[in-house]
């Protein structure tokens, strides 16, 4: 975690090129870090251990803050773009079970990456389907079928992607993604 | 004969063409293929057993549905995605045009790798792997990690894509073999049955038991089933994708979500819900989920809930996770297939807040010309199929 913060992080740049390319208009993105001030990320209550669900859920309030009041009516679909998943947590729970320790029961509620999902969907009336999916062109490709499909009229695509060495850092984005007007 | 629309959304709903299953394979804790699924499921007999596959002495629960020995799952997700092309007819120049969409939790191998290595280990890596190793070589593999409606959300996703005509045929495949990492996390949670036995739907259910699933699906259009004089063992006729807003891990007590994704479902079917000849439930035994999916139920199929025959096969062959979808999708075909509807297990007594029109203790002989499948995930995200039956 050292360097000058970028202020597009990759995945932000990949997650704008594929709602192009998926024909899909961005009305609010955001990302982190997106400025120097962007360096510990906000915990969340009831996740432990790792930083992927806060980082996750702060792009995506992010974006929601920013896009303003959604209009009545609008269902919202949520769709999570990880290539690894929390794998911080997964290498701790293995180091757990390696070591004969006791695993924490508050991983177990962090096990998948849709639950962070449940907490955004709650808090923000997400009514849309729930998808997790592992690349971003993927994840817009998800998107677009769910608008055309009629289960949803937007979609807010989060991309999360945690370090896994001393020498990476945490990085995340997210968009909204919906039909041209 | 299609009954009226249910709803408005039925237009906007519902693609150009039917997306149907030509092909599939099962490996479950019953052995190899879907015969044995489908023999283990109407047996009655659950597939629990104490676990030998690893050291479960910390556990407070020690019993799920293993096959024996060591499996590890890239190597049975290849044989299972052969074995559904085979059983579809795929040579290998269609297999070459074949698109795979992947569910799994990720690669087993990834926690306990090198930080610096464990990139080599993600999901797409995984999907790619397998794709190569059946020769399924079509644009757009991918790979779903939402959960137990992974491989569910893959196949609605894939039937979605093949009816609006964006992709010929998908390759669904999925896939959890039990081992130490999940388990323990599931024993932490308090959401093992302590007493060995999965009881969906039923008074005195103490909870889920995990089992070993990995299944494979062949969707493709009508049209590419026919020009390869294929038959169609079944239409996606319907599904239906829902969230409940409500909570990380607990679903909606009235099961809001889960009702408008069977809803949906049923809208893109294009049938009334008293058509529905069987669902094979979530069910996952648990304390809190079975009760919203009965409400999500009623207030989904109305009237005809009466009637609708429910079961869930989990209390048989285990809770499969992300592979949980296409599992119990392929156990609802096969059954159906063979006109039987299977029991649920474990069933102990009526529990009110669960009431439906179970069916437990023995299958039963019925020709559903529909059946649904139902799957709930935490991040209270649901999924509905339906299957249209020859």
């Amino acid at each position: 975690m050292t360097g000058a913060a970028p202020i597009a992080p990759p995945g932000l740049a990949g997650l704008q090129a594929a709602a192009a390319a998926a024909g899909l208009a961005v009305p609010a993105a955001a990302a982190w870090p997106e400025s120097d001030d962007d360096r510990e990320v906000r915990p969340l209550a009831g996740f432990i251990v790792s930083t992927f669900s806060p980082l996750l859920a702060e792009v995506a309030e992010r974006v929601l803050r920013r896009r303003g009041e959604r209009p009545p009516g609008r269902v919202t679909a949520l769709v999570i773009v990880t290539a690894l998943g929390d794998v911080t947590s997964a290498a701790q729970v293995a180091e757990a079970v390696d070591a004969g320790r006791r695993v924490g029961p508050l991983l177990f509620f962090q096990a998948v990456p849709n639950a962070v999902a449940g907490y955004l969907a709650a808090r923000w009336d997400i009514t849309g389907p729930v998808a997790c999916v592992g690349d971003i062109a993927a994840g817009l490709d998800v998107a677009r079928l769910l608008i055309d499909d009629a289960d949803a009229d937007e979609a807010l695509v989060v991309w999360v992607d945690v370090a896994v060495t001393d020498e990476d850092r945490d990085q995340a984005a997210a968009i909204l993604a919906a039909a041209p007007e | 004969m299609t009954d009226p629309p249910a709803a408005s959304a039925t237009v906007a709903r519902k693609g150009a063409g039917p997306a149907v299953v030509t092909g599939t394979a099962a490996l479950s804790a019953y052995g190899r293929g879907t015969e044995a699924l489908l023999a283990g499921v109407l047996s009655g007999q659950p597939a629990f057993a104490p676990v030998q596959r690893f050291d479960v002495g910390r556990r407070r629960v020690r019993v799920a549905a293993a096959m024996p020995g060591q499996p590890t799952l890239p190597t049975e997700l290849i044989r299972v995605v052969r074995e559904a092309c085979d059983d579809a007819g795929l040579g290998a120049a269609d297999r070459a045009r074949s698109t795979l969409f992947l569910a799994v939790h990720g690669d087993p191998r990834m926690a306990r790798v090198p930080g610096g290595d464990r990139r080599r280990f993600g999901t797409e890596e995984l999907a790619a792997a397998v794709a190569g190793g059946c020769g399924l070589a079509g644009p757009g593999t991918r790979s779903y990690t939402s959960g137990c409606v992974a491989a569910s959300t893959a196949t609605a996703d894939a039937a979605a894509m093949i009816s609006r005509g964006r992709a010929d045929r998908i390759v669904v495949a999925a896939g959890y073999l039990v081992e130490s990492d999940q388990f323990a996390l599931f024993d932490a949670g308090r959401v093992l049955a302590d007493d060995g036995q999965v009881r969906p739907f039923s008074a005195g259910r103490r909870g889920l038991l995990l089992g070993d699933g990995v299944g494979a699906v062949v969707v493709e259009s009508g049209e590419s089933a026919r020009a390869r004089r294929a038959p169609a063992l079944a239409r996606l006729a319907g599904w239906g994708r829902a969230g409940d807003a409500y909570h990380p891990c607990q679903p909606h007590p009235e099961g809001r979500g889960l009702a408008r994704a069977v809803t949906a479902a049923l809208q893109r079917a294009g049938i009334a819900a008293e058509r529905l000849g069987y669902v094979n439930a979530n069910g996952s035994g648990t304390r809190d989920a079975d009760p919203a999916e009965a409400s999500a139920l009623r207030l989904a199929l109305g009237d005809a809930v009466a009637a609708v025959p429910v079961s869930s096969t989990k209390s048989l062959h285990g809770q499969a996770l992300e592979a949980a979808g296409v599992l119990e999708l392929i156990v609802t075909l096969v059954a159906a297939r063979k006109g039987m509807l299977p029991a649920s297990a474990g069933f102990l007594g009526p529990d009110d807040a669960c009431r439906l029109n179970l069916v437990v203790g023995e299958a039963v002989a019925a020709t559903p010309r529909y059946a649904m499948s139902l799957n709930c995930a935490f991040g209270g995200a649901n999924t509905a199929l339906v299957l249209g039956l020859p």
